[in-house]
């Protein structure tokens, strides 16, 4: 009745620290961020799918509390998530039936009925899509529908979208958008989480900006501007001082020559021609907002990723088809992004994992040499002031200790070329400087490194050049200087400027 | 009727022979719906044969004695899903304790019970009631071999319909079917795949003690590891079956045709008898092999 969605939730954990958010009834409220800033831990509480540890929530008016999806269905709030919820083997009113399927002679799954329902939530809102088509045989921007159709036909007044553009074409959010202004006509409120701004200033009437799990601003769309929100969203923070002295420039390790990536059924090469020189004793850091090609840069120098397009040379030589084992044996050392799964064998210890990529020379006779293997275990626990028993599974770490431990086992080879992936990502202070004094200890020994970070302190703190990517395309390219403003990175960062010059 | 004098008892005994088969793979789709490979059916089976013969000889009803093999079979099955499902034991690793403890159980109970660890004579076990039904008689070409078998195979095919229509056609079957599809999109609607997947074990157990006491009971005896490997072969079934009802009944059939090839083999041909027994294993490896050559080739042969 008084026509207010109110909510508050607080979160004492990093994720969402002391946050107030207000929706009102029936605007589109947009939600921006970086990455790791809270959106969608926010988001995922009012939805029920996480809990607070304190705070509350209010509805309404009246103070709910939902413990999962279907106490928030229950009130009326719905929620499309990013990766979506489907059954690719139903059918479109399988898939939005589910759960609360129409029942003929109280036992039967009533097919017809539900194929009739959906048809209804279609004429009501204007969609045009069968539902008796399998979901399989939908495009990206149709599934995304379905979820819409899914949530309204559980009568939702809220629908939470998270981040809904990130997979969609340019059509497709066209599309997307006139469907949201659609559901605001009739009454619904919409709340949509994204990290691109000229979507906020194209689809909502206020935005909510968080950065590292608090609210820094609550504004009208209308006055503010993209600049402001970038600067809000980005920050002022400070640089991490580090001692980087001057290195002369030297040859160059690894070249990336118009190194492209495509996926079927996307439009927009993931990689687009991207060309790069890290040199000898350089540092090179990539930045860029999650979904620009961050990721697939990562995969396709690490070997692990075939490329569509382009050659990457090592030492002038094409090593752009080779494996990542042979890509290892001829010097290049790896610090993926994704520790967990990709940089560690959690189901094997400590020492396990220090030794893993280069067994070979503890070998005799096909059988471990015990004692060598716990010496150079030993050795690299202490120097990396690993905190950890060397014999445990590497799972019972914390996560700062498991990045030593791969730091440790990739600094152990010999290699003049280093990729390191978020390297500080979700660690602590001390735990990252750490991380940045060895990445410059190695810089200093002549290794060429690419750091590839959404995180810009990091970049300007450590890089020599600053690349930034934008839609899998490089969009600039700096020498570091004290200078050179964080403001300007953010707004390559967020695509809005393009009007970088190429220098060749 | 047919002028091939062997070939017409054959088929009739293979729809009896087959029954076994058949309950266990009904059972078994529905935990393989789910998303589950259930290798607890040989179990299952073994405990509701044993169970079902000696209540039947204890109580002096056949009925009861069904009865009570089903319940036995399901309390196992849900002894065996609360581990795997709420314990979170490995699936594959407790549906082999579930095996042999079936086996060891079944023994060790008819040392205890009847003083031997071999075949057991249940002599006051009346005959399972043979039904004509008459508007089966009625079907064309098929009709003779349909009719005047014993009531459980009757109940059988009661089975696979019903659980084709639960499946198909029921919010339940939906459900099911999406668990083992996409469980996180079960668990995103607020129901419990874990909920479903329980569900699915205990039916399993119903149509396993079924199948058990199909096999006891025909005999009135019980024999220590009766079951002989009939509930992998009823997961071989469901694969080969393409995990449908239809695909179920005809690949039963075929196991079942191979089962009653064989005994009738033992008696006719001059083969050895260790090789006539097996005979139904080897189809069993080959079936398996040309399933999934088969496999390969529709999803890869492009």
């Amino acid at each position: 009745m008084n026509g207010i969605t109110r909510l508050y939730a607080e979160n004492d954990v990093l994720a969402n620290n002391n946050v107030d958010f207000e929706v009102l009834e029936n605007e589109i409220h947009a939600v921006v961020g970086e990455n790791g800033a809270g959106k969608t831990t926010l988001m995922k509480i009012l939805y029920g799918l996480e809990r607070a540890d304190s705070g509350n929530i209010v509805f309404k008016g009246k103070e709910v509390s939902i413990h999962s999806p279907l106490d928030a269905g229950r009130l009326g709030i719905g929620m499309v998530h990013q990766h979506f919820c489907l059954i690719p083997e139903f059918t479109i009113a399988e898939n939005v039936v589910l759960g609360i399927e129409p029942l003929k002679r109280k036992f039967f799954f009533d097919s017809e009925r539900a194929v009739k329902n959906v048809r209804e939530v279609n004429e009501q809102y204007g969609f045009q899509i069968d539902p008796a088509l399998r979901v399989s045989q939908l495009t990206v921007g149709q599934m995304q529908l379905v979820e819409i159709i899914k949530i309204l036909y559980r009568k939702a007044d809220l629908l939470i979208f998270d981040e809904p553009t990130s997979v969609l074409t340019e059509q497709q959010i066209n599309r997307l958008f006139s469907t949201l202004r659609k559901l605001i006509k009739i009454g619904k409120t919409i709340i949509i989480i994204t990290h691109k701004l000229n979507e906020v200033k194209e689809i909502s009437d206020r935005v909510t900006v968080m950065r590292k799990g608090r609210v820094v601003a609550v504004k009208k769309t209308a006055e503010i501007d993209e600049r402001e929100l970038s600067r809000l969203m980005v920050g002022k923070r400070v640089i991490f001082q580090f001692e980087r002295d001057p290195m002369p420039p030297g040859g160059v390790v690894i070249e990336l020559k118009d190194v492209t990536l495509r996926e079927k059924g996307q439009e927009r090469p993931l990689l687009d021609k991207v060309n790069m020189q890290i040199h000898s004793g350089e540092i090179v850091g990539v930045a860029g907002v999650g979904g620009n090609g961050l990721g697939e840069l990562e995969d396709v120098i690490s070997g692990l990723r075939e490329v569509s397009g382009g050659v990457i040379l090592h030492n002038a030589e094409d090593i752009t088809r080779l494996s990542s084992l042979s890509l290892r044996e001829r010097g290049l050392a790896y610090v993926p992004q994704d520790r967990l799964f990709r940089g560690s064998s959690l189901q094997s210890t400590v020492s396990e994992n220090m030794i893993i990529s280069n067994h070979h020379l503890f070998l005799k006779g096909g059988v471990f040499k015990k004692k060598e293997v716990q010496a150079f275990t030993d050795e690299l626990t202490q120097h990396f002031s690993i905190d950890g028993d060397t014999k445990a599974l590497i799972a019972t770490l914390s996560g700062g200790n498991i990045q030593k431990v791969i730091l440790a086992r990739e600094l152990a080879t010999r290699s003049d070329f280093f990729v390191f992936s978020e390297p500080s990502w979700g660690l602590d202070v001390a735990c990252s400087e750490f991380i940045y004094s060895k990445i410059l200890e190695i810089r200093k020994q002549g290794v060429a490194v690419l750091l590839i970070s959404s995180n810009l302190d990091e970049i300007q703190g450590l890089a020599d050049t600053i690349v930034v990517m934008y839609r899998g395309r490089v969009v600039c390219s700096f020498p570091n200087t004290r200078d050179l403003s964080r403001e300007l990175i953010g707004e390559y960062m967020l695509g809005l400027r393009d009007d970088y010059q190429k220098i060749s | 009727m047919s002028e091939n004098g062997f070939s017409l008892p054959l088929i009739h005994n293979t729809v009896g022979i087959m029954t076994p088969f058949l309950l266990a793979a009904t059972g078994g789709l529905f935990t393989e719906l789910t998303g589950m490979l259930n290798i607890a059916l040989e179990g299952l089976m073994l405990i509701g044969a044993f169970f079902s013969v000696v209540f039947a000889a204890a109580t002096g009803s056949l009925f009861l004695g069904i009865l009570l093999g089903i319940i036995s079979s399901m309390l196992v099955a849900l002894l065996f899903g609360s581990i795997s499902l709420y314990l979170k034991a490995n699936i594959f690793i407790s549906g082999l304790a579930t095996n042999l403890l079936a086996a060891g159980l079944t023994v060790v109970l008819s040392f205890q019970l009847f003083g031997s660890k071999g075949v057991i004579r249940f002599e006051n076990i009346s005959k399972l009631p043979e039904l004509r039904i008459p508007f089966l008689q009625k079907v064309p070409l098929l009709g003779d071999l349909l009719i005047g078998h014993n009531i459980l195979v009757y109940l059988s095919w009661l089975c696979i319909i019903l659980a084709a229509v639960v499946i198909y056609r029921t919010p339940f079957g939906l459900r099911i079917r999406g668990t083992g599809l996409s469980s996180p999109t079960i668990t995103s609607l607020g129901l419990s795949p874990t909920g479903y997947r329980l569900k699915a074990i205990l039916i399993s157990g119903f149509t396993c003690g079924l199948a058990g006491a199909v096999l006891t009971l025909n005999l009135g005896a019980f024999v220590p590891n009766i079951t002989s490997g009939r509930g992998w072969i009823a997961l071989v079934v469901i694969y080969l079956g393409n995990k449908t009802p239809l695909g179920i009944v005809i690949a039963s059939f075929v196991f079942g045709f191979a089962e009653s090839i064989s005994n009738y083999a033992q008696g006719a041909i001059n083969i050895p008898a260790d090789f006539i027994l097996a005979f139904p294993y080897m189809i069993t490896v080959s079936a398996m092999i040309l399933y999934s050559v088969w496999r390969h080739y529709r999803e890869y042969g492009k």
